[in-house]
């Protein structure tokens, strides 16, 4: 720590400037993207040339040569607001300062940030928000992760001179109840409205907003209302102040006490970027990691709040059944010989469902393991349809257009997908491009609120044979449209018509390409975090295999918890033997239990819905004495005398790279083959039944 | 690094501290005294002055080197060991972008435990809790290289298109961008 | 009131820089040097003195409800008189007009009306154009555009029109304040007339321009009548004002180019046109011209509102027109010269003072509405200021800092100075704070609300000195 600021300090004074190497970085980056267009206006920060786009306001002007005017109300994800008046700043010329956050930038003027006139606006704007602000930082969540603070240290004044607080005081606001995950003390806001504006804006729901007037003006529902959104733990973030906090999180740990890991969600299909705090070996909470490509900087609640279901129900010592049919707790030894013994004497009469959780690095040790056992039956929880191209084409089940690529859309067919829970932060992009894109929403599948205006085409599969014949009036729209995506939802794909609907979908997609060759149009949505890698290192979509192997001796479950088998499906002398974290489904039907760790407790692949391979890492230590995932495995493997190749994390990347990278160079690289293969795919698809 | 930690610990806590980061504090104070006749110099003769010069002179090395055998890290540290070499994004829940825009490297979490006696956190591995900041990719993975450790590389998609910010768009008449 | 909430200082000669193209494109005069002055131009003043205004030249005959304010009377009074000729002449013709006039804004900012409408001459992007006329009046101590709208409603209505020709609008909103019962009730009855007469609505007079006027009202806040808040409000948001730029007549009602002028202004504009800019540029000083309606409230003998000449000194104003002040000249303490949200200005300053933009600029206040709140010696001037401060406090919108912390500040510590229950340094505080609100908000309420405050601490420090030492002793006495 001290390390790093004595760092940042020296790099500072040695370059006897404020243009640290980032900031040259961020100005590069900038301008090389700008020589294209001719019609750039020059301005000058503190006498820093820079030539921006017309209409660029003056806060991104003076981001681009790297100095940074502070602000409340402003946030480049949001609506311009203007309120909080902190970014004021100096025109030359003009006789009063003017808000930087929306004033565009004009013709040669020359923008002082540091003159006497800015500095003594923001001491006064820092005046007025602290003359009612509860100076409670000591109890306060956001205490050191406040803007206010922060501002106040860098802006403020440096002594208080509100000579009121011995005659009335300052103003307390009753604290509004929104629902179960934020904690509201509206005494600390400061009317920034970036909650509003995120809730209407990107949440898409219109509950929050201002009531009264002046100094009673107070921000919350208009009624007592839960703040009902996918999204809405991201206002936690956004709040500059501690007046909106994470009521999980409340009052359990400070921002310099606890480390911060880097990581990946796993909860959806997604992959957004994490960030794990820790403390004590406990997950403290799970904060988003920007990544402009997936979350950007939001998260959805599902995957902010369920930490604490880490702590729970957790698998922490293998376990055996015994004679009484009861789970025993057992150590590690007297459990992997059992089931080593079990799976030897099973031959290659032995099974294997991957759940939504399991990790690539696992998934690739076991079908080694099961390929050289001899079996084949490797499969995952959630089916996909098989006929046609299958699953041997990377690009038949991967949502190919990128999350990030959602924006650019103009017309979006959702086809029995309901992404506002099934993918909360593709539906906020799919938001996004509705407001800014003008972008045309219609679904064919169950009518559901995604928080912008759609046109519900019906609940009918055939519907789609129509809107491809041309039948239908959106079809019009489709072929038309410059950038159509067309995104299925995995779950229709596991409906027994399931084959129908993809093949009619593929059809479909080749029949609209829109106008850029690379924009692809068909995409498929998955729901859980494992569907992707599994289907790349060569699972089989579906558990039919495993039920209709009549003489299955041993069942491996890698987390798989979905009630996708029963016990009796499967012949009555099957050992089933159940590696995961947490003691649900799988567990209670399992013969051995081998615990093994959570996402937040391992470095370990995942792959999401786009087919983006991101890695987890280890945030705390496993509880009790589960392991690493693909560590059990190779512990097994060696005593079941059928030896992995492979001792650490590297080796095993390398040997899914192997697996991956065939997939690869056959579906990505090239595209318009696959499109080919589609239609082919669906020839074949026509002579079928469906 | 460690020596300039040192330095700056015992600087802030003389009488001097106020003003450590101006350049004259490090240099001479004013010597009322005598300088003093270095015995061990004036006693050698040409050949070994001109060995101890060189000594004192730093050795240039072309290309990089693996000093992990003379850092002193205990072996089982090194193997085994991955570091991450990423850059950090923004605080999502503060808008200062003082501490981002440069490269940083750290190592893998190992076991951390909670110490029975006060309930903290415990730790058997020192590295760890390393966090070394580069000001770009090249120069932190020249600097595990040079260290021996293996490195991975985690890129940030932190690039944004760049878009002027419109506060007229709020009133729109025909865009979805007015809300209300 | 809103115009007062139109800041002085509203465009700034970079904003101008602005719209260069616009202005450098015709005709405009407003910074031309003295050589060559392009059309549009006001002739220049030759009177020395002004006012009292003779009976012919006032523009508002019906001021105080003697005569028939429906279209009967008003079409007697010669409104609607050759308004098809008028609209025939085209926009530039009524815009060159209301230039030549020298017309300024009446709702205290005072721009320049004609040079506000040919903002508007840009080529349509096929946004439909508006007017809005701001009928919001609200502001302490005004009351004009009240009288203007029960009294004489069709000059407005055909204001509007004219006004609409002038910068092409395809319908004009008039927002007019909640409290104002009677007069949305004689505006409407005078809209209905002007359609049923064929005035307003599909070829409007018979011109073959299709004009629409709306009314609004609003629902009591004082911070609509600020442009932008009042558009907001139209619109049906909360009325906070919007900063600037976008300009209304970029960016207004709807999304669309909007102007929004006060009652008077567009009151008159009729009248200009008929009698021409000329003879209306003839009263008061160079770049003050015209009649105003002037509003005497307070410690008078006899409280009014009074159409007079612009630039009559404002001794004169209140000797002839509202009997002078109770208990005589010497008996003043201090005005408040244009509605409450100016600085006041002491008796000596009250002497010599013009009561037009330039004249009150020079003794450090400002001709807002023309609003003259008089006050004599019996006044409690801390308290006055201090109830005035509780206005603004109450209907500041709470959008932006420095008005919604700063206000309610301030007007915490006039409460106190009214007593006299604070320190002497505390007085520098005060001015400072409402130096650091000054300027510092989206618009300009929050200076009103400094204003006030400023004038109070400019000429009665030792007033206020005196009650804290008084309190302070008495405080000692009391332990």
């Amino acid at each position: 720590m001290i390390v790093d600021m004595l760092r940042v300090t020296l790099n500072k004074v040695l370059n006897g400037a404020k243009l640290c190497p980032k900031h040259i970085y961020i100005a590069t980056r900038a301008q090389s993207g700008e020589v294209k267009k001719p019609e750039k206006v020059e301005v000058f920060i503190d006498d820093k040339p820079v030539h921006v786009e017309p209409g660029t306001t003056i806060l991104q002007a003076a981001a681009m040569v790297g100095i940074e005017i502070p602000r409340f109300c402003y946030h480049e994800r949001l609506a311009v607001a203007g309120n909080c008046r902190m970014c004021l700043v100096e025109v030359e010329k003009s006789p009063k300062p003017v808000a930087a956050c929306a004033m565009p930038v004009m013709k040669g003027w020359r923008i002082k940030t540091d003159s006497e006139l800015t500095r003594r606006a923001r001491e006064g704007i820092m005046e007025f928000l602290l003359v009612n602000h509860p100076l409670d930082c000591p109890i306060c969540d956001q205490g050191g992760e406040c803007d206010l603070q922060d501002q106040s240290m860098a802006f403020g004044s440096d002594r208080s001179r509100f000579t009121d607080i011995d005659f009335s005081g300052k103003r307390a606001v009753e604290d509004k109840d929104i629902g179960p995950l934020i904690k509201t003390i509206m005494t600390r806001c400061i009317h920034c409205t970036r909650c509003i504006r995120f809730a209407s804006e990107v949440a898409g729901v219109d509950d929050l907003g201002t009531t009264g007037r002046g100094n009673d003006m107070q921000v919350g529902t208009y009624i007592e209302k839960m703040f009902l959104s996918e999204l809405s733990g991201n206002v936690i973030d956004l709040c500059p102040v501690g007046a909106l906090t994470s009521k999980p999180y409340s009052f359990t740990a400070r921002p310099w006490e606890i480390r911060k890991v880097d990581s990946i969600d796993v909860l959806d299909a997604i992959g957004s970027n994490i960030i794990v705090s820790t403390r004590t070996g406990e997950v403290m909470r799970i904060m988003p990691r920007v990544n402009e490509e997936i979350n950007e900087e939001w998260l959805s609640d599902k995957s902010r709040f369920s930490y604490d279901g880490l702590k729970r129900q957790r698998l922490v010592t293998p376990m055996l059944r015994d004679c009484n049919g009861e789970l025993k707790p057992v150590d590690w030894e007297a459990a992997l010989l059992t089931v080593a013994k079990v799976v030897k004497n099973a031959g290659p009469a032995i099974g294997a469902i991957a759940g939504g959780l399991a990790d690539a690095e696992v998934l690739v040790a076991v079908k080694d393991l099961l390929n050289k056992l001899g079996s084949e039956a490797l499969c995952t929880e959630h089916t996909f349809p098989l006929d046609g191209s299958g699953t041997d084409l990377r690009s038949s089940y991967l949502l190919n257009n990128k999350i990030a690529g959602a924006e650019e859309a103009d017309v979006v067919l959702l086809v029995g997908t309901n992404p506002r829970f099934e993918a909360p932060l593709l539906n906020s992009r799919l938001r996004k491009a509705w407001i800014h894109n003008e972008l045309e929403v219609a679904s064919i599948g169950p009518k559901i609120d995604l928080r912008y205006e759609y046109q519900h085409l019906g609940n009918d599969p055939a519907l789609l044979q129509q809107i491809l014949c041309g039948q239908h009036e959106f079809s019009k729209k489709l072929i038309s449209a410059k950038k159509p995506l067309i995104i299925v939802g995995s779950e229709t794909l596991e409906r027994s018509d399931g084959a129908g609907v993809l093949g009619t979908v593929q059809a479909l997609a080749a029949t609209c390409t829109g106008a850029n060759k690379d924009w692809k149009v068909l995409n498929i949505l998955h729901k859980v975090a494992s569907q992707v890698a599994a289907l790349d290192i060569g699972y089989i979509p579906g558990v039919d295999k495993i039920r209709d192997n009549s003489n299955l001796k041993v069942l491996l479950l890698i987390g798989a918890d979905e009630c996708s088998i029963e016990k009796s499906d499967l012949p009555a002398d099957c050992f089933i033997i159940y590696q995961g974290h947490h003691g649900d489904y799988g567990a209670s039907i399992a013969d051995a239990i081998l615990p093994g760790a959570a996402y937040t407790e391992k470095q370990a692949t995942y792959v999401n819905t786009e087919g983006r391979a991101q890695e987890t890492l280890v945030a705390v230590t496993p509880p009790g004495r589960a392991r690493e995932d693909w560590k059990i495995i190779r512990a097994l493997s060696e005593i079941v005398e059928a030896k992995l190749p492979y001792d650490n994390l590297n080796e095993i990347h390398v040997r899914i790279k192997e697996l991956q990278d065939f997939y690869m160079t056959d579906a990505i690289s090239r595209a318009s083959p696959t499109m080919a293969k589609c239609v082919q795919a669906v020839l074949k698809q026509k002579q079928s039944k469906y | 690094m460690a020596s300039f930690l040192l330095r700056t610990r015992t600087l802030s806590k003389s009488p001097l501290c106020i003003k450590w980061c101006s350049p004259s504090i490090s240099t001479t104070a004013v010597r009322n005294t005598e300088p003093q006749i270095k015995n061990d110099i004036a006693l050698l003769n040409p050949e070994e002055i001109e060995h101890k010069k060189k000594l004192q002179n730093y050795i240039t090395v072309e290309g990089t080197t693996d000093i992990s055998p003379i850092t002193g890290i205990p072996e089982d540290y090194i193997k085994e060991r991955r570091v991450r070499i990423y850059e950090p994004p923004k605080n999502c829940m503060q808008s200062g972008t003082n501490n981002i825009g440069n490269w940083e490297m750290e190592f893998d979490t190992k076991e951390r435990w909670e110490n029975p006696l006060m309930g903290w956190c415990s730790t058997g591995d020192p590295l760890s809790n390393m966090k070394v900041q580069f000001s770009s990719k090249e120069e932190a993975v020249e600097y595990c290289e040079k260290n021996g450790w293996q490195y991975f590389i985690q890129e940030s998609k932190l690039d944004k298109k760049f878009k002027p910010k419109s506060y007229g768009v709020n009133f729109s008449w025909n865009k979805r961008t007015s809300f209300n | 009131m809103a115009g007062t909430l139109v800041r002085i200082t509203n465009l700034t000669k970079n904003q101008i820089g602005a719209f260069a193209p616009v202005i450098n494109n015709g005709h405009v005069a407003f910074y031309s040097g003295p050589a060559a002055p392009p059309p549009g131009t006001p002739p220049a003043q030759t009177k020395t003195k002004f006012g009292p205004l003779a009976d012919e030249d006032r523009i508002f005959t019906n001021l105080y409800g003697r005569h028939d304010w429906r279209l009967k009377g008003a079409m007697q009074r010669g409104d609607w008189y050759k308004t098809k000729e008028i609209l025939l002449k085209g926009s530039d013709w009524i815009i060159n007009e209301a230039k030549v006039s020298g017309l300024r804004g009446r709702g205290g900012a005072g721009f320049p009306t004609g040079m506000k409408w040919s903002f508007m001459n840009k080529p349509s992007d096929g946004r439909p154009k508006y007017l809005v006329v701001n009928a919001d009046e609200g502001e302490p101590g005004t009351c004009k555009d009240r009288e203007i709208m029960r009294h004489d409603p069709h000059k407005l209505v055909e204001g509007c029109l004219i006004a609409g020709r002038a910068i092409g609008a395809k319908a004009a909103y008039i927002y007019i304040r909640g409290e104002f019962y009677n007069e949305a009730s004689n505006m409407q009855v005078a809209i209905a007339e002007a359609y049923q007469a064929g005035f307003l609505g599909k070829n409007a007079c018979g011109s073959g321009y299709d004009f629409d006027v709306f009314m609004h009202r609003g629902a009591g806040a004082y911070i609509c009548g600020e442009e932008t808040a009042l558009i907001e409000s139209i619109e049906g948001k909360q009325g906070k004002p919007r900063l600037k730029p976008p300009f209304p007549a970029d960016v207004g009602v709807f999304g669309c180019p909007t102007t929004v002028n006060n009652v008077e202004t567009i009151a008159v504009a009729p009248t200009i046109c008929r009698r021409s800019g000329a003879w209306f540029a003839s009263f008061g000083r160079t770049r003050n011209s015209g009649t105003k309606l002037f509003n005497i409230s307070g410690h008078v003998n006899r409280p009014c509102t009074v159409e007079e000449e612009m630039s009559i000194p404002l001794k004169e104003l209140i000797e002839i027109h509202a009997g002078g002040v109770t208990g005589g000249w010497d008996n003043l303490l201090a005005i408040i010269p244009g509605g409450s949200s100016t600085p006041l200005i002491p008796k000596k300053s009250c002497e010599e003072a013009l009561m037009d933009f330039d004249g009150l600029v020079a003794v450090q206040t400002s001709l807002g509405t023309a609003a003259i709140i008089v006050m004599n010696k019996q006044t409690d001037i801390v308290k006055a200021i201090a109830r005035l401060i509780m206005f603004y406090k109450h209907e500041s919108c709470g959008q932006c800092t420095p008005c919604r912390e700063g206000v309610n500040w301030m007007n915490k510590m006039m409460y106190r100075f009214v007593d006299g229950n604070a320190k002497i340094e505390e007085i520098d505080m005060l001015w400072e704070i409402s130096k650091q609100i000054e300027g510092h908000s989206i618009c300009a309420l929050a200076d009103g609300a400094a204003w006030p405050v400023q004038g109070l601490i400019r000429h009665f420090r030792p007033e206020l000195e005196e009650r804290m030492c008084k309190f302070q002793e008495k405080q000692r006495a009391s332990c």
